[in-house]
């Protein structure tokens, strides 16, 4: 589902961001990205968005090699990933309900599809009874759900997620945890990458620790170090 | 169709609403662009159609030395009808002149009470000409040049027996030429920078709206709207700016002609004025223009954000 290949990715200022990483992750799978900050986490994920190119070496998503598609294929590409972030990224102007149908709506998906799938994955987060609410209403679990059920809404075959529970207190990071999992389960692979110890060492999934910009460890079933 | 069409005016309608003193800049700079481009089109339209009357159909007057002897007459109409251009020639006498004088100035008094014009206007041979241009066959016939004199002021000398002068045209019509192309060519150069103007304002706007947006369209980006989705809304806003200009434009024109052009209409019955169908013609151009400002805008305002 994900494959980098001796991937190296050189920043314009000259800094390298990540060094000959390989890595393979299989359609399903759930996989921590860990390492301290400036490790290569976020250049990464921005990588797999193709939001940056890589200097070196060939990035696969969902079977395209993300070096070959051209910039008019790359919302097409983006509409099979989902994205949560430690910021939620949520426009406050916008009801919970608004701030998920927003993302079909901007992909051109019909109303009667908007109108049934909203509220479904909004019940399925967890926020059934708060479609009206705006996300300033919102607890911070509360305003990640939301955010979580929009990038889900379109039922995206990978989901990237980058320090989703950074601004989160430990027990609702866990309830965080909990729904990914649950996204999971129904076979979206999952890529997060955090420095959340306790949650790493919880979940026992695979783990890939970067260090300056290279794979350092690789471990199925692993602990945060 | 229907959700996608309807959220994008929705977001052009919030867009407007957010900047909207910017909004109001351009599109009242576009409307003055557009506006002074439309007038420039109707001055020109207008000499146009002067020169028309004054070409069309156009006859030459050769004064006569008075008192004109009829065997001058015949013989200097025997002449010019040799000439190649001419395809008539007419003897006025001075009442017929007289009547013509009365004519033109019918109303305004002031002329008629104080011009004795049996004793001004000269006798006339009236030529019609084929083409205007031909002009200067009848002055060559007749032996008509420009002489400067002592003073420098310049005249006219015949040196055929009888004529007195040539009536000129040959200068009006250069200078009406020079006249229109003057004008028509300075507003149509007012109207130039003041559109580059207009298509600064908007692109600005347009600018200003993406950068207040720029989380959305971030997050747009990220879930994977195409680009033509994300810009589209930002193409009507300046679409709809620019319209409005035009629209405004087009009834600043249609007040300028109620008001200024038909009130001329009294004054000078002899002047071929604009009409509605003209200002009518004028639109299109004014709407297309429109159109252009909104585009060049739009690629202009937008060019950073074309990358993905």
């Amino acid at each position: 589902m994900i494959s980098l290949q001796r991937v190296t990715k050189v920043y314009r200022n000259g800094v390298t961001a990540l060094e000959d990483v390989s890595v393979e992750i299989d359609k399903g799978e759930f996989v921590f990205v860990v390492g301290p900050s400036g490790s290569g986490k976020s250049t990464m994920i921005r990588l797999l968005l193709k939001q940056e190119e890589a200097s070196r070496g060939e990035v696969f998503v969902a079977g395209k090699n993300l070096s070959k598609i051209t910039s008019f294929k790359v919302p097409h590409l983006r509409r099979n990933i989902g994205t949560v972030f430690q910021d939620y990224k949520l426009l406050q102007d916008k009801t919970v309900f608004e701030n998920v149908s927003f993302a079909l709506e901007v992909i051109g998906k019909p109303k009667h599809v908007i109108d049934q799938r909203v509220p479904e994955i909004l019940e399925y987060v967890g926020l059934g009874e708060k479609l009206n609410a705006f996300p300033d209403e919102l607890s911070g679990g509360e305003q990640q759900r939301v955010s979580i059920a929009r990038a889900c809404v379109n039922r995206p075959l990978v989901l990237l997620a980058d320090e989703p529970t950074g601004n989160l207190d430990p027990n609702t990071s866990v309830d965080i945890m909990r729904l990914l999992d649950k996204v999971n389960r129904i076979g979206t692979t999952i890529l997060m990458a955090t420095h959340d110890q306790a949650i790493v060492d919880a979940m026992r999934k695979r783990v890939i620790e970067l260090e300056r910009g290279k794979v350092i460890r690789d471990q199925s079933r692993g602990v945060y170090s | 169709m229907a959700p996608r069409l309807e959220s994008f005016f929705r977001e052009t309608a919030s867009g407007l609403r957010r900047n909207g003193v910017v909004a109001f800049a351009a599109m009242s700079t576009s409307f003055i662009a557009l506006f002074l481009f439309g007038l420039s089109l109707l001055i020109a339209r207008e000499f146009e159609l002067v020169t028309r009357v004054l070409t069309g159909n156009v006859e030459v007057q050769v004064y006569l030395n008075d008192p004109a002897n009829p065997a001058t007459v015949a013989r200097l109409t025997e002449k010019l009808q040799q000439v190649q251009a001419v395809s008539a020639v007419e003897f006025w006498n001075k009442r017929r002149s007289c009547e013509e004088f009365r004519r033109l100035f019918e109303g305004q008094d002031v002329f008629l009470e104080n011009v004795d014009c049996l004793e001004v206007i000269p006798t006339s041979l009236r030529v019609n000409l084929s083409e205007v241009t031909n002009f200067s066959q009848i002055t060559a016939a007749l032996g008509c040049s420009i002489v400067v004199d002592d003073e420098g002021d310049q005249h006219q000398e015949c040196t055929e027996p009888g004529v007195r002068n040539v009536a000129d045209y040959q200068k009006l019509l250069d200078r009406l030429d020079a006249l229109t192309r003057v004008l028509s060519l300075s507003v149509f150069g007012i109207a130039v920078i003041m559109l580059a103007s207009a298509i600064g304002l908007v692109a600005n706007t347009l600018r200003m709206g993406m950068f207040a947006r720029r989380k959305e369209i971030g997050i747009m980006r990220l879930v994977g709207a195409t680009n033509w989705r994300i810009r589209v809304p930002f193409l009507i806003e300046g679409l709809v700016e620019a319209m409005l200009g035009a629209a405004t434009a087009i009834a600043g024109l249609f007040l300028v002609k109620v008001f200024v052009v038909d009130n001329l209409r009294g004054t000078a019955p002899w002047l071929p004025l604009i009409k509605n169908s003209d200002v009518v013609v004028v639109m299109p151009w004014i709407l297309l223009a429109a159109a252009l400002v909104a585009i060049v805008a739009g690629t202009i305002g937008m060019r950073r954000f074309l990358d993905v």
